[in-house]
């Protein structure tokens, strides 16, 4: 066993884990953070992409101790249900989602992308979510989700840049 | 060198179980307490859309907002059946169920309206906002709400259960002549690649879809339907390979089985065929495997288009079209 503390989601754990502990599981079984799902378990899906640090990561394949001292998003950190996140707003909007499995790793992969890229063109979304595999939905209205939330997001930022 | 190519390719497809097999959707409709009217149905969603369809079905009949419908179903104790979500044949069956039910009931609410307004008949009585009104008379009018509540009273529920089975004729087994399904969907899909002659790498880098759906009842989820189709057959075409070996599974995994990613595909052009079907609830078709079917066919058209080579075993990896090239001696 071996301590470890990381941020999670705005929030602080101190938590003695297995070394051999991966991220997923310490984020789904020991924190609740369900929303992050397991897919192949090899890190080809995407499906359980979490932020570390601005940048995504498969947390299938961290340690939980490569956590340590570190700030992780998880999909919960994101938006909840009553108070969307943009991103989560416009896949809703325009039919991003089909069966669902891919969508918390995919609205990651998106804010890490608009985190840093605040107007990117479609071949930069193709590209940020390229490490995240879909099966229902062939990514077209997931693209035109993550380019609308840009658009959205880049409003945002000039209405509150007027308001100072 | 690259080398451009253009192909097409049109499909029909019938839809249900077809072949003289009993395709049965059953649905029922409730008034509950609060005013809503809940629909159960055996249809399992698995992301494309049934529910949303089914609801927005019911909703047309009574003229009501789409959430003042409560949708049941994948829960085998409260729904009745409605067969699988396989076959395409959701929309159109399950769809044609609802609006059958959601039409039985609304008799059974119009003669519930009629006692409760002391009316001498239902004739003349319609539906909208969740009241029930005389057209010729809209002041005489009850909610759905107090229809409601007056049955709690009397410990009564005010529901219908309708069936819907589809038309299907078997084939004459000795001849294979007939006509198996009922409706039928038709699509024509064109895609432009590039076949790279070194390497072999074909991209798709352009695709046109046009899909006929009957009626659309909802555009935005059809388009959804036609990516995720385009992309299953691009996979299927190009990359997708189980690799069978005695009986096992060589690729059983994703570094091993390949299937596209966002960079793989080319932007869609969608267009939406509608020509309302006369037996489909408000005309509408299923679309589900269809949308996938000339998918492939439009690739190798195009790939023969641009390097005059066949490949007739899928999926068109690099290694067979440089070898077609080769053997063909062609380019």
């Amino acid at each position: 066993m071996i301590n470890i503390k990381l941020n999670v989601n705005g929030k602080d754990y101190d938590l003695e884990i297995e070394e051999d502990l991966r991220l997923i599981d310490l984020l789904r079984d020991r924190l609740g953070f369900t929303g992050t799902k397991e897919g192949c378990g090899e890190g080809e899906c995407g499906a359980c992409t979490v932020i570390l640090e601005g940048k995504t990561v498969n947390s299938c394949l961290l340690l939980a101790i490569q956590a340590h001292g570190k700030e992780i998003t998880t999909i919960e950190g994101i938006g909840k249900e009553d108070d969307l996140h943009p991103i989560q707003e416009s896949f809703l909007e325009n039919g991003a989602v089909q069966c669902g499995y891919c969508i918390p790793g995919m609205v990651l992969s998106a804010k890490a992308l608009l985190d840093k890229n605040k107007n990117p063109t479609r071949k930069d979304i193709r590209e940020a979510i390229s490490g995240n595999l879909c099966r229902c939905t062939g990514y077209e209205k997931i693209v035109d989700s993550i380019e609308k939330a840009s658009k959205i997001l880049q409003q945002r930022g000039s209405e509150s840049h007027e308001q100072l | 060198m690259k080398k451009r190519g253009k192909g097409i390719a049109v499909s029909f497809y019938g839809t249900g179980y077809g072949n003289g097999f009993p395709d049965v959707s059953t649905a029922t409709i409730r008034l509950e307490d609060e005013g809503k009217i809940s629909i159960s149905v055996g249809a399992t969603e698995v992301g494309q859309g049934a529910k949303t369809v089914l609801s927005q079905i019911g909703s047309e009949v009574l003229g009501i907002e789409i959430e003042d419908i409560v949708l049941i179903n994948e829960d085998t104790s409260k729904t009745p059946d409605s067969g699988t979500a396989a076959a395409s044949r959701q929309t159109y069956n399950t769809g044609n169920a609802v609006k059958i039910a959601m039409e039985s009931f609304r008799k059974k609410l119009f003669e519930e309206s009629k006692e409760l307004l002391g009316l001498n008949t239902s004739i003349g009585l319609e539906t909208k906002n969740k009241e029930v009104y005389l057209k010729m008379f809209p002041q005489k009018k009850t909610t759905f709400k107090e229809i409601a509540q007056k049955l709690k009273k009397q410990k009564r529920r005010l529901e219908a259960t309708e069936s819907f089975t589809a038309q299907t004729t078997e084939m004459d087994p000795e001849t294979g002549q007939g006509a198996p399904y009922w409706p039928y969907t038709f699509n024509c899909y064109g895609v432009e690649v590039e076949v790279d002659t070194e390497t072999g790498k074909v991209d798709i880098i352009r695709a046109l879809c046009a899909q006929d759906v009957g009626r659309a009842m909802n555009p935005t989820m059809i388009e959804g339907q036609i990516d995720g189709g385009f992309a299953m057959g691009a996979g299927y075409a190009l990359f997708e390979d189980l690799g069978l070996k005695e009986g096992r599974i060589k690729n059983n995994k994703f570094s091993k089985y390949i299937i596209p990613t966002a960079l793989d595909l080319p932007e869609i052009e969608k267009f939406i065929i509608e020509d309302p079907e006369s037996t489909g609830p408000f005309g509408a078709k299923g679309i589900g495997e269809p949308v996938m079917i000339p998918v492939a066919p439009a690739i190798l058209n195009a790939i023969y288009n641009a390097v005059g080579v066949r490949i007739l075993e899928l999926p068109a990896t690099p290694e067979k079209i440089l070898q077609a090239i080769k053997s063909y001696g062609k380019v």
